[in-house]
Order: structure tokens, then sequence, then C-alpha cells
């Protein structure tokens, strides 16, 4: 792999191409798209979180002006498939769920019936018209609540709310234990959250009945992976759908699962014989669109007297609401496989209870992993605390330094090329650790309560196939690529994965430039269409840089290789060892000095259309090349996080006063991008750990349904996030990238965590449950006092 | 969500849009800046078989300020009363304040003053404005004109004095003393939310050092914004050592009875304030040259 | 509840349409004018997307009626297209202030307005004044480095 300095446009802010458009508002987003005669789709929804359907009456709804259908769950039972989520995997229940349901409905927001009509103002109108008989069930909201005796079934098909039980033991916990100077144990507890993408869902679906073919335009991260499914539930052949994505105004994750309302909206289309339109509105985009998060986890810790790891075991409950879009183990699962991150530990137990509620279902969002870190760290603040250490000096004993690795974690992970150490160090010396005890102790004198946060986080980026076989997991991670140099010697790319916002249409022209050796305003990238982009597992994760980044990387030094073998043939060279491609222009070292030659690849590419016999013998004419690349079974990149908080203990609040980032994604595409991604991630963290949070009532009505009540952090709430870069790259992957753009969630989530508990430790008590809203902490500000 | 259908009336007069309240009743609703009534109409929370649309009667946008008062039209927009020129500052500081801290920009510059009382949200700045100055406040319909003190305008949450057929136009505020201190203190989760508690005082004090006139009001703490007239009438003569704002503060929060919602529980409601009203009332002996 | 024709003035345009009295100006602008540079994110007034000016002054569209502007003069973010990349739109891209997008024509709209007003804004004004559109991509940092950044130009 190339050596990180010696790269010719990798690495380089090159400024945005994306840019010119979505400034003037002439980007094109999936409600923007203009599709003559398309009619509008309106969804019924339930009002209740848990009833039977008794009867649905939709007479008046269809005579209402400008309906055209009215549709329910038995009417999609005919036209497509349920969605069977049944991987093989020990522990996880089959789940199986309808398109609408028929039955019964499992939450607030669900499905009962779609309204079409001439447009979205007249489809709200008749829908209201919809009648529905409900009996209704009694609802269950809590995680405890779902797994007591006696329950309410979510779903029928199960023998209980549990729909996935997983646990492990790896080493010897328990002996641990045993011989233990102390055992530490700490709690910690998320809130169920949502994505709130600024644009919200929608999806346009054309059906061409005389080629019997389906376009679906769609806001995706996974346009293949979606094709798959949708032709799969349709009853069609794959290559009868095409699945094409616009701009698309943000996903984390909530832009992945072909949903109900998608899949309804395209059978309809086929059904009706004219193009169909849903756009969600923001209402149905909190309550049912998808959930995140609602974790409560304990970790109990075995440890000697000065604060070494002997042992661990961790508890997790999941709330994963009501129906499986995704399998309900998978998120919890990789929480429990990357705990231990950073530290040196291998008796180390787990277990995981995932239940069903009477809430939206769950789905992966920017760091469905994101309570790890917090967990972790928080766990060794908690050692730090009850032994009286400096909780920096408690993670020196324990983190992995570059002499221990690699390093086989216990859960059979292997971490190479992270440099966790590094960037504690260089955290704490950006925020001046070590000052601030003696700051914080002159503040209190001052009535000032201050706490600093510290979170290293390893940072599971790109899952590559063997990670999934070796989990029991049908799929792939695996990218695939062509890049193709036309006669005039433009270069045209493609990757299968979409951009909500990364701008891979920049930092991949980048990725295809530095293979290559073209100036990367010579490099169009092409991505969204499956009809144009080779298939690909698509955007998730953070496996963007390293997946895509990585596989046009690879597939543009195949391009490059093709060219000078084809400017050998042409130099009369019998090796291309001499040769290399910069800006486009073939340069053959002489005498120990790079010169240019007088060709060039857009010579060269007209030789391989329309000269082939010229071409050296055995090569195709023509100049594309695709590749295809599976990551290794898991790409780690790290970072350290410290923040500093001031905490009001009279009104609860908490201010950010300095939020610092020590980071280590290995190969950078694209300096700017990455920070603006930690920026973004950062942003969220503090979301989830300050201000986000669902909040339902006894009887499963969601009582924070508009943007007035979720809070999203705002230009206020958010910190300078200064960032301290040091990259290494890994050996493994294509440029030595390591991906990244989830981290952040993590290490906020625990930064500001850990340090709003340093800041009430003065006070004896612990802050457990996120978000830490002004009222539980003041609150237990107030009951530490009184506790004395 | 889109709205209900509705009839859309713009009136050019106040005389037109009486009569449109006369004929329509409680089918008809007054649209002025909008900011509050659109969400509701768009989630179909509310829905109007007539709106009548104020925004075009620009003799309701005034601020007039004399020594003694300032008056100001129902249609004036939050953007005006924050900042614009002639500033409202010179005579009435706190209203600019209290101005400057509703919603965000573009909610500023169409909000109104009229729709922000009439509205009567009971944690919002201006109702509250209202309720701690005791604002007159111009009551008109086509039955004539009549005046009502803020502190009997708030009935209860959402619920005003006003009358179905009746448009608000106009309020007139006090002026604050020339040494008159002025507080106002909130708690939101974020910049622009309605506050879970806001807490306002002025307090002037007799060459002696005493209080000669205190004016205190909460808002978020019950149905309507809340005046605690008994706390301001036995005050007087009092004088305000160190300790007097969190006396007073605490006797506050032993009257209120606050409810809880998703964001605040009642007992956190309470302790807000305790500690936001001692706030306030610092920084008003603060304007009015208490030192310490 | 029946159509009604209206005048829309947007952007220095005249326009004529028929539309109901409660069709959302953000509706109206993306579907009779077709000028879908203007966002919707909420219909209820929070995230700013759909921040348009009228007679110059930053408003939120999901917050009006078509109906009601008739008379006034709506500039959509198509409107600073005339003139090329205005100094904030060109700060925004060379300080990298968005990702998506799906934010940003609101906010330069907004901040066309403001730092007209505002000529020398402190971070922390800048910030306040921000907290009224709602980024979930950029954690706002960037955004803020370019309106300082094109304050600052604009002094010069």
């Amino acid at each position: 792999m190339t050596e990180a300095s010696s790269f010719q446009v990798l690495g380089r802010p090159l400024p945005r191409r994306e840019d010119y458009r979505l400034l003037t508002g002439s980007g094109c987003y999936l409600d923007d798209l203009e599709i003559p005669g398309a009619l509008h789709a309106c969804f019924v929804r339930s009002p209740h979180a848990h009833a039977r359907i008794r009867a649905i009456v939709t007479e008046a709804a269809r005579e209402a002006p400008g309906v055209v259908a009215v549709v329910t769950g038995r009417d999609l039972a005919e036209w497509t498939m349920p969605l069977r989520m049944a991987p093989p995997i020990e522990g996880l229940q089959p789940t199986e769920t309808a398109t609408l349901p028929q039955d019964k409905v499992r939450f607030q927001g669900d499905l009962v019936a779609c309204v079409v009509a001439r447009d979205r103002y007249f489809a709200e109108d008749a829908a209201e018209l919809v009648e529905v008989d409900y009996e209704e069930l009694p609802a269950v909201t809590s995680i405890d609540a779902a797994l007591a005796a006696g329950a309410a079934l979510v779903d029928e098909a199960l023998p209980s709310n549990l729909v996935a039980h997983q646990h492990a033991v790896h080493g010897d916990p328990q002996a641990r234990f045993e011989r233990a100077h102390r055992v530490v144990e700490a709690r910690f507890a998320q809130a169920r959250q949502t994505h709130v993408p600024i644009e919200t869902r929608g999806c346009a679906a054309v059906w061409d009945e005389g080629r019997q073919h389906l376009t679906f335009h769609v806001g995706t991260q996974v346009p293949h992976p979606l094709r798959t499914q949708l032709a799969a539930r349709l009853k069609l052949k794959e290559s009868q759908v095409s699945v094409i994505s616009p701009d698309v105004g943000g996903g984390f994750g909530q832009k992945i699962a072909l949903y109900r309302e998608e899949l309804t909206v395209a059978a309809l289309a086929r059904q009706l014989k004219r193009p169909i339109r849903w756009r969600e509105d923001r209402m149905e985009n909190l309550i049912a669109a998808s959930h995140a998060r609602e974790d409560v986890v304990r970790t109990r810790t075995a440890v000697t007297a000065e604060g070494t790891l002997l042992g661990l075991e961790l508890e997790i409950r999941e709330d994963f609401g009501a129906y499986c879009f995704f399998p309900a183990n998978y998120l919890a699962r990789v929480v429990a496989m990357i705990l231990t991150g950073p530290y040196r530990i291998q008796d180390y137990a787990y277990d995981i209870k995932v239940a069903l509620t009477n809430k939206c279902g769950a789905g992966p969002m920017r760091a469905p992993m994101a309570i790890t870190s917090w967990v972790m760290e928080g766990t060794m603040d908690a050692i730090a605390r009850a032994l009286g250490l400096d909780p920096a000096e408690v993670r020196r004993r324990n983190m992995l330094k570059s002499a221990d690795l690699p390093y086989e974690m216990p859960t059979g992970e292997r971490l190479e090329d992270v440099t966790p150490a590094e960037t504690l160090e260089a955290a704490l010396q950006a925020i001046g650790y070590d000052g601030f005890r003696s700051r914080q102790t002159e503040a209190r004198q001052s009535g000032r309560h201050l706490g600093i946060g510290i979170c290293t986080v390893v940072e599971s980026t790109t899952y590559g196939s063997a990670f999934y076989k070796a989990a029991g997991i049908p799929g792939s991670g695996h990218e695939s690529a062509w890049v193709r140099i036309e006669p005039s010697g433009a270069v045209n790319a493609s990757a299968g994965t979409m951009s909500t916002g990364q701008g891979y249409e920049t930092a991949f022209a980048q990725a295809v430039a530095e293979g290559l050796g073209v100036d990367p305003a010579e490099v169009t990238i092409q991505l969204g269409s499956t009809d144009i982009s080779p298939y690909g597992m698509g955007n998730r994760g953070s496996r963007g840089a390293t997946a895509a980044g990585g596989v046009l990387y690879l597939a543009a030094c195949a391009a490059r290789d093709k060219a000078l073998a084809i400017a050998a043939h042409r130099l009369g060279l019998n090796s291309t060892e001499s040769l290399r491609l910069r800006a486009g222009v073939v340069e053959r070292e002489i005498g120990g000095e790079w010169e240019a030659s007088d060709l060039t690849l857009a010579g060269l590419a007209r030789v391989a259309y329309l000269d082939p016999l010229s071409l050296p013998e055995g090569m195709e004419p023509g100049f594309e090349v695709h590749r295809a690349y599976d990551p290794p079974p898991m790409t780690y990149s790290n970072a350290t996080h410290v923040c500093e908080v001031e905490l009001d203990p009279e009104t609860g609040l908490v201010q950010i006063l300095r939020y610092v980032v020590a980071e280590d994604c290995g190969t950078v595409l694209h300096p700017q991008l990455v920070e603006g991604q930690q920026h973004g991630a950062v942003a969220m963290g503090i979301g989830g750990a300050l201000y986000e949070g669902l909040v339902f009532d006894a009887q499963g009505q969601i009582l924070t349904a508009t943007l007035g009540d979720y809070l999203v952090p705002t230009a206020c709430e958010v910190p300078v996030i200064e960032i301290v870069p040091m990259h290494t790259p890994n050996r493994r992957t294509p440029a030595g990238i390591k991906g990244m753009a989830e981290g952040g969630v993590m290490g906020a989530l625990g930064a500001v965590g850990n340090a709003v508990n340093d800041a009430l430790a003065a006070f004896a008590v612990t802050a457990e449950r996120q978000p830490f809203t002004p009222d539980l902490i003041r609150g237990l500000a107030r009951q530490g006092r009184q506790d004395g | 969500m889109k709205p209900a259908p509705f009839d859309y009336h713009r009136v050019r007069s106040l005389e037109e849009a009486f009569a449109l309240l006369d004929q329509y009743g409680d089918e008809a609703r007054l649209l002025a800046g909008g900011q509050s009534l659109v969400p509701m109409l768009n989630l179909r929370i509310g829905r109007f078989g007539h709106l009548v649309d104020l925004n075009w009667l620009q003799n309701l946008a005034f601020v007039e300020e004399t020594d003694a008062r300032i008056t100001i039209g129902a249609l004036t927009r939050h953007a005006r009363l924050e900042s614009a020129p002639p500033p409202v500052h010179k005579g009435c500081p706190i209203l600019a304040a209290a101005a400057h801290n509703i919603g965000h920009v573009a909610i500023r510059e169409r909000g109104t003053l009229g729709g922000s009382l009439a509205l009567a949200d009971p944690a919002a700045e201006l109702p509250l404005m209202a309720t701690l100055l005791n604002a007159e406040l111009e009551l008109a319909s086509s039955s004539g004109t009549r005046t009502v003190r803020a502190r009997e305008f708030f009935i209860t949450v959402l619920t005003t004095a006003l009358e179905p057929n009746e448009v608000l136009t106009r309020a007139s505020f006090p002026a604050l003393g020339p040494r008159e201190g002025w507080g106002l203190r909130w708690l939101s989760r974020r910049i622009g939310d309605f506050a879970l508690v806001n807490a306002a005082a002025t307090v002037s004090l007799d060459t002696d050092g005493r209080i000669e006139r205190l004016r205190l009001a909460l808002g978020g703490t019950g149905p309507t914004p809340e005046a605690l007239a008994d706390l301001e009438a036995g005050q007087r003569g009092a004088v305000p050592d160190r300790d007097w704002p969190d006396a007073v503060a605490a006797g506050a929060a032993e009257r209120v009875e606050p409810h809880s919602d998703p964001h605040a529980s009642a007992a956190y409601r309470r302790d807000l304030v305790r500690v936001l009203l001692a706030r306030a009332l610092r920084d008003a002996l603060g304007r009015a040259g208490v030192e310490g | 509840m029946a159509k009604v024709a209206i005048t829309l003035q947007v952007n220095g345009e005249s326009h004529e349409v028929l539309l109901e009295p409660r069709k959302l100006l953000s509706d109206a602008l993306r579907e009779e004018l077709r000028l879908t540079g203007t966002h919707v994110g909420c219909e209820h007034g929070v995230c700013g997307a759909c921040t348009v000016l009228l007679d110059g002054r930053p408003v939120r569209s999901c917050l009006l009626f078509a109906v009601q502007v008739e008379g006034q003069e709506v500039t959509t973010i198509e409107g600073l297209r005339r003139n090329g990349l205005t100094p904030l739109q060109r700060a925004l891209h060379e300080e990298h202030g968005l990702q998506c997008g799906f934010c940003t024509p609101g906010i330069v709209l907004t901040f066309e307005a403001w730092l007209r007003d505002h000529p020398e804004p402190s971070e922390a004004e800048i910030r306040n004044a921000l907290s009224g559109n709602l980024c979930r991509c950029t954690g706002y940092q960037n955004i803020v480095r370019a309106i300082a950044k094109a304050a600052a130009e604009g002094r010069t």
C-alpha cells in the first residue's frame, strides 16, 4: 500500500463539487422531482399503541374530492410478500411482518390504510374520513413490562416479547470476580431517540406498463439492496426494478430499510398504473419512521487495588419497539462485541436481552453502538472514583499500547493499527488536563461546579464479509466500482453506494484521481442509480471511505496499470516500471528524473476504443475496469474525546466549556470533509447526552411528536469542537483508509456523560440516564446535598 | 401536515373585521403573525371555516412613547419591539429584552404583540410582561371599545377575556421610572424554546433605600402568567439586604402550583421559581443602583 | 374553500396562480411556481428549512398561506442566483458549511437579511441568530465560520 506522505491528491481539501447546486437551491431532492400525472399517497395511522383492527370502512374516503383509491392490508397482502426477518442466529426469534397490518396495530402511528388522491391536501382530508373500528389492547411500554410474566404479546406469533437473547462467556470472569480487590458496578441508560434528518422520508414510484418495469425514486443510502428487496416483495424479477436516488437530505441510518410505506406506494403504482408519490411529514417521521438507542446497561468489573481490569460483565436490555425491520440482535450485539475496545482484558461475559414493545420499531441510527464508549469509559470513571484514583491514570494502566498490537479482543475481534493511547495523551494535553483538578477545586470554592470527561473510542467502521459469516449474519461487506476512461480522456466512475451529504462526489473523485494519476477535476462520480452503478452494499456505518473509496482506488489503480501497459507498448518498452501517470500525462523516468512523454490518457483512450489493433497482444479493446473489494473482517479507527463542562446545581443546566477530539482515522481522503463529519457526529452525541428523548405515557401515547418537543441541538447547544488530527494508516486497506463518521457520536455521549458525572462527584451522586435534563441534574444535586 | 379547508378574508379596516366576527362567530379566527396559529392549523389541532387576516391593518402597527407610558399597537411585530428605532429601550427596556427572547429571528419578523397576548400561552414572554406591568389592553368590537387590565385579562390556559367578536387593538405599558430597575430570568432547554419558568421583576427604592415599588410576575408556573400581588404589596418598605431576594423568591415558590410535563416536573418548576426569581430580583436591584 | 386567483410577486417576477386559500406559501412556491429550492422540513415553524424573504425580511414560508402575501415581494434562494454566488454562499462553500444541503437555502436567506442588520456580529450573536435553523449534518461550526467570514468581507 502507498505511503501516506506520497499521495498526490488524497488528503487535500478540494472544494466540494456538490456545493454549487445545493447552495443555489438547484439540487434535486425526492420531492423536487417533477413526475407528470403523479398521484399522492397519505397513510391512515393508528391513534392507539396496541389494538385489534375490527373493521375499516373506506366508503366516505373513497368518495371524497380528488380521491382515486383507498387500500388496506388485505389489498397489500394480495400484491406483495411479507417481510421475513429470520437470520440463522442463535437466540434470535424469526419474525414476519405484513406490508400493511390486517389484524392489529402495534404502536401509535402504525399503518392502517393508504389513501391516494390528486394532491396531498385532498389525501389528508380523505384520510380523516376513513373509519376504523379498534378494540384497544393493553399497551406494553417498557422493557420490564414487556418481559414480565403475563405481558400482552406484541407479536402474537412469538412465545413472548423476548425477541433476542444472547450471552457469551470469554475466559473466566467468575474466577476473576472471586479474587478481585473490588467489584465495581455501574449503570447507564439512554432514552429512545430518532434520526431527524432535515429531509423526511419519501418516494415516487413510476410503473411502465408497456415494459412491465418499475422505476422507484427514493432517497436511500443503499440503492441495490433496496432494489433486491423491493423486487422480491413485489414478486417481480430484479431486472424489472430500477432504484434511483436523487440528492438526499440526510440519512443517518434512517434511509436503509425498505419501509412498508415505500412498498405500498410501489405496489399501488403498479396496480393503478399511475405514478404515485409520497412525502412523509415531520410528525410521521418522529412517530413512525425508525427509533433507536433505548438501552439499559449494567457493568460489573473486577479490579485490583491499582485499578487494573481483571474481569468484566456486561448486561444490556434493549427496547426494540414493535417490528423488526432489522435483526433484533444486531445493534446490541455490536456493543457487546467491541465494548472492551482499547483495554487489555480477556475475561469478559455479556448477556443481551432485546424486547418488543408497542413503540415504533428500532433501526440503526448513526453509531448504533453509540452507548459502547460511554459504558466502557463511564465504567473506568466509576472504578477511579471507587478506588480514589485519577481517571486518566486508570485508563493508562489498562490501555493497549502499540507494543500490545495486534491484539485479539476476548470476542475474537482483532485490533491493529489503532492508537488509543496516543489519542488519549494528545487529547488530555490539548485540554490542559494536568491543571484541571486544581482549577476545579478553586472553582468549587467560588461556587462553580466544573467537570471533565474523557472518552476513548474504538470505532468499528467497515465490516467485511468474514465478519458477517463469523457472526452468522447473511450479508456481505464488499463494495464494487467501475472506472471508465472515455475516448476523450474524461473519467467516469461509480460505486455501489450513495451519498446523503458526505461529499462522495468530491472525495471519491479524489480516490479515483489518486489511483489513476489524473486531476480530480477530470473525474465524475455517478452514484445512486441501480442501472448505472455496480451492485454494492451502500452507505452505512462508516464504511464509505474504506469500502467505496477503497474499491474506487483499486479500480483506478487497475485502470492506471492498463494505461501504462498501453503506453509501454507504444514506447517500445517491455515493462511499465519506469512509467507513471501524473495529471493525465505519461511520465517516464530517465536517468533518475521524471520527464513528460507526449502520451496522454486521452490519447491512450482513443487507441483503446478506436485503434484496438495497436493495443498490446491479448489486451481487450475499450477502457473500463470493474473491481470488487471485500475489506478485512473489521476495520477500526479510534479517537479520544475530552470535554469540560460547568454545571449549575441550582438549575441543573449543563454548559460545555471546551470540547477536544484527538482523532486517528487512518488515511484521510479529504480533511475538511472528515472534520465536518466529526462536527456533525459530536453534535448528535451532545443531542443524545443532553437533549434528545422520545417520551411515551403509560398508554403508549407519544408526548414528543413535534420538533418543539423532540429537541435536536441548535447552534447554541453545540460548542466549538477542537480537533487534533493524528492519522496512522491501516496496513490492510487500500491507501490505509480506516473510515470514520460515527465515532463522534460515541465519543460525545461518553465525554459529556463522564464530565457531568465528574462535576456531580462533589455531590456524591451519579447521573445514569441520558438525556441529562436540567430536571434530572437538579434533582440529583439536591439529593446529594440532602444526603450530606 | 396540511390544514383543513377554510375561507380567507383579508380586511382593510377594523370595521370589516368586526363584521366578519359578528357574522361567523366561533367559525372565524383572527390571523395576525400566525406563528402559533398556523402550526395548529397544519397539524389539524384547530380548524376554522373562516380566517380573518389582520395583517393589512397598518394603523395597528405602532409604538408611541410618552414620559409615562408606552402604547403599542396589536400588530406590532416582535422584531420591532426588540430593536427597531425608535428603541423601546428608552422607556421600558424590559419589553425589548422579553421580545428578543421570543423564538427565533424569522418568528419575530411575523409574530405580533396582539397575537401573543390573545393566544395567552402561560410561558410566553409578552403575556408575562403585560401581567408584570399590568398593561391596559384595549378590546374593540362592533359594540365599541373597552379596556381591561392585563391581570384580569388572562383567564386560563390559552383563554382570555376576549369575547368571540372582539379584537385586541393595543396595549399600554407604564414606562419605568428613572431609577427603577428590572430583571428578567428564564430557563428553557434550548435557546428560543418556550421557557420552563419565566421570572420578571421591577423594583424602585425610596431615598431611604427601602422598597418603594415592587412588581413580580412568573410564567410557566400555572395556567396563566401569575402576578404575585400579595408579595408585591407586602414587601413595600422592606430593606433589600443580601438575603432579601432569596426570601422573596422562597415566598413565591411556596405560592405556585406548577404542573408536570415531559420537559419538567412540578417540583423542578418550583425550584426554578426560587432560583430564577431571586436572580431576577438581584438584577433588578443592580439596575436600580443597589450594590452587592 | 374553492380556489382563488392571486398574483404572486416572486424574485422580481409576477405569477398568476389559482389555488386554495389553505395552500401554504412553501407548497405554492414549490408546486405552482416550481421553485423547489425552498425546502419543507417540518411545517410547524421550527426547523427553518423553508425560510424565504418577505419584503426583505426572513419568514417561515410554511407558516404563511400563499393568499396572504399577494401584494408583497417574496425572495427565494433562486432569487439570489441572478448575480452569481453571494459572498455568504461563497463563504459557505469555502468553509465546508454544508453537507446534505437541505437546510442550506433557509440559512442563506436568513443571513442575507440578518447580516445587513448586523454587519459586525460576534460569534455568540451569530449562533443565537442561527439557532432558528436546524442542521443535523454539520454541527454548525463551519456555518458559523462562514457567516463570520461573509460579515468580514462585507465590511472591507
